[in-house]
């Protein structure tokens, strides 16, 4: 059995790790390229939303490299994603790849169906080892997520432009070749402490700008064209609520305890969308409202034929709390300069509103 | 009188009789909106982005048609009918969304419909839509008592009779002229599957059934299924459903697949998120079964008449060829 999954930014880091200390046997198909869209495109329905196209690419390509057993989530709720593992094990089947999709819940059993997962892929380990290996993917995941937020804060102010990414890149891979708890605290101190010191332009007071919308194009930077890099280039800096350890903090942990952190965000969105529509279409609806007063701009990323962010990019410009809102859709046709003429366009329209503040209507 | 509001588009044609015994059992009389027009189809798209689909933007056409014909205008938002089996995003949305891009339109009543949250749940929502009308818990539920028959009799009417929704509302509300009975000489059988909002909304289709039937076809539905073989042959296919209305796409195209119909015909939209999904696994099934024609037509509000057509004239004499040949061969 050889184990293959599908990437979301740098989820694959964990799981590698998750992988190798239970000694499964498991490639890594190469992260989002342009082979892996084209193949995902030509294979796909057409009218399929990006996280499925990008997916099955990956999936095509572990199975190339030989994985019989592929990772995908799954489960029942509103969004279709919860259908796509049957969707593409049929499509592998017909291509000829003698494959099997795990479905890891994401609705029900939350941990312990997990867990339970990984007890059957690893040949069934003691308790004890899948236990510590899954608390050392974590340890990994969160690192990443704690440095990337420092990233986003550095980006807008540095004085040579690219120097934090080029520092996360480093930090991404020494993260990924650190093979026990102490060595991975000394990675993260590190970087942190380097991406403390790079040199700032103490001028550039940044337009702060919320990232929102679907939680996969939020996430995987390819599907959206590295739209939080590119305005940090511009100077901005981007907050953003959706991270992966987040989601596995409340959704795996807390949320069983009665803990959920979105109460607020679904509060906000309540007197416009009274409720979930799946995916994270209340969310988006929410995050709109709630930080109407506190940021410049948000920037909302949605796949093309999402179904949830349809609704609540109808809703979005008519809430009373008004923020200039750029809503991008993300699909195969997308391309760099366009994208990046919006997002100046948004820019520069954010800039002449804080330098005028009252003439804004 | 109070008037409720119900647009003749989306679940008006799985539910409607079920809606207005409810309404008039409360003493409301109940306005429906006159079928689709091309200027309900462009005022509904005005007023949402352009990604939003194509039911959708018809739904809100015939809610800006009704603003002010009625007091009230009803959307439920389903979500669920089955345990563990959602509805799509859009049909959940619809309350809020109409109420924020039609700012203009009566107050809506909107319930919500979930059965796993359990009976309760749902017998106090129903409790909640009739209290504007009445404080008698008593008569809500007499009405919704009546209103649950008279669903019940309304699928009967038409698994029974072989009946399509607007024939059956017609046939309910006494209102059906004599049917035109299908010439004699049929010796096809097409069968359409898709959802009922798109379907019977001649304007969406370009009167396609009523073509199929000028040349001489026998047109089949999903509703003409019973509920167990559209169960029945989702479980083959997908394994069970995912979505609400699942069986009317899946269930129906996998049993006129197995069936013997001459060919079937897939009715979707642009942009439908459950439908790109559904439609996929029958193409893939027709594909692997190599036995019936199947052909996909994806509809949004700038598919031209000619064009559509063209596609059924080919299919339907590729149809016809096909017949021949095996006749042939037979003899």
């Amino acid at each position: 059995m050889r184990v293959g999954m599908p990437h979301m930014g740098n989820l694959y880091i964990p799981f590698q790790a998750l992988f190798q200390r239970l000694d499964i046997d498991y490639v890594m198909p190469p992260v989002n390229n342009q082979r892996t869209l084209s193949l995902g495109v030509r294979h796909s329905p057409e009218g399929l939303c990006i996280p499925f196209k990008l997916t099955l690419g990956n999936l095509i390509e572990a199975a190339e490299l030989g994985a019989d057993t592929l990772l995908m989530p799954g489960g029942t709720g509103i969004c279709r994603l919860g259908c796509y593992a049957q969707t593409q094990e049929q499509i592998l089947h017909d291509l000829g790849y003698n494959v099997e999709i795990v479905k890891v819940g994401v609705s029900q059993r939350k941990l312990f169906g997990i867990l339970d997962i990984i007890k059957r892929l690893s040949n069934n380990a003691p308790w004890a080892k899948i236990i510590s290996a899954f608390r050392f993917g974590l340890a990994k995941l969160n690192a990443l997520d704690r440095i990337e937020k420092v990233v986003q804060k550095v980006r807008p102010v540095e004085r040579v432009k690219g120097t934090a990414n080029k520092l996360f890149a480093k930090a991404v891979k020494a993260i990924d070749q650190a093979d026990d708890h102490n060595t991975l605290k000394k990675v993260e101190k590190d970087y942190i402490d380097q991406l403390k010191q790079v040199a700032r332009d103490p001028q550039v007071k940044p337009l702060i700008v919320g990232i929102t919308g679907e939680f996969y194009v939020v996430l995987e930077p390819f599907s959206n064209l590295d739209v939080e890099s590119e305005l940090g280039k511009l100077g901005v800096e981007v907050r953003r609520m959706t991270f992966v350890s987040e989601w596995t903090k409340f959704s795996l942990f807390l949320n069983p305890l009665g803990v959920n952190e979105k109460d607020r965000i679904h509060k906000a969105a309540f007197p416009y969308l009274k409720r979930d529509i799946g995916g994270d279409g209340w969310e988006s609806v929410g995050e709109k409202v709630l930080h109407a007063g506190e940021y410049d701009g948000l920037v909302h990323l949605a796949p093309f034929t999402c179904m949830p962010e349809i609704v609540a990019q109808n809703i979005m410009p008519k809430t009373k709390e008004s923020i200039p809102v750029l809503t991008i859709l993300c699909d195969e046709q997308i391309a760099k300069p366009g994208m990046l003429t919006r997002l100046e366009a948004f820019v520069d329209l954010l800039e002449r509103k804080r330098r005028v503040p009252n003439n804004n209507r | 009188m109070i008037k409720i509001g119900i647009p003749r588009a989306l679940l008006y044609y799985q539910y409607y009789p079920m809606w207005r015994t409810f309404f008039e059992e409360l003493g409301m009389e109940v306005v429906v909106s006159s079928p689709t027009t091309q200027a309900m189809l462009s005022q509904g798209s005005s007023r949402v982005v352009a990604d939003t689909c194509l039911p959708a933007k018809i739904f809100l056409g015939h809610v800006l048609s009704l603003v002010d014909e009625c007091d009230y205008i009803f959307i439920p938002a389903i979500r669920s009918v089955k345990r563990k089996v959602y509805n799509c995003s859009k049909f959940l949305g619809l309350p809020d969304m109409t109420k924020v891009v039609i700012p203009e339109s009566p107050p809506i009543l909107d319930i919500d419909i979930d059965v796993n949250k359990g009976k309760r749940d749902l017998y106090q929502a129903i409790y909640r839509l009739g209290r504007h009308f009445t404080w008698s818990p008593f008569k809500v539920r007499q009405a919704s008592i009546a209103a649950w028959q008279a669903h019940l009799d309304y699928r009967q009417l038409m698994s029974d009779q072989g009946l399509t929704p607007p024939q059956a509302i017609e046939t309910i509300s006494g209102r059906l002229e004599t049917r035109s009975s299908s010439p004699a000489s049929t010796q096809t059988t097409i069968a359409i599957i898709g959802h009922p909002y798109l379907l019977y909304d001649e304007h969406i289709t370009h009167r396609l059934i009523y073509r199929l039937e000028q040349a001489h076809n026998k047109v089949l539905t999903p509703e003409m299924l019973t509920a167990e073989e559209l169960q029945s042959a989702t479980a083959r296919l997908a394994g069970g459903a995912y979505w609400t209305y699942e069986e009317e796409v899946v269930g129906a195209g996998e049993h006129y697949l197995e069936s013997g119909v001459d060919g079937i015909i897939g009715i979707m939209t642009f942009g439908c998120g459950p439908d790109s999904v559904m439609m996929d696994m029958v193409h893939r099934q027709a594909a692997r079964l190599k036995s019936t024609p199947f052909m996909s037509l994806t509809l949004e509000e700038h598919t031209a008449e000619a064009g559509m057509v063209t596609r059924l004239e080919a299919f339907h004499d590729m149809i016809q060829r096909r017949k021949r040949r095996r006749a042939e061969v037979c003899a």
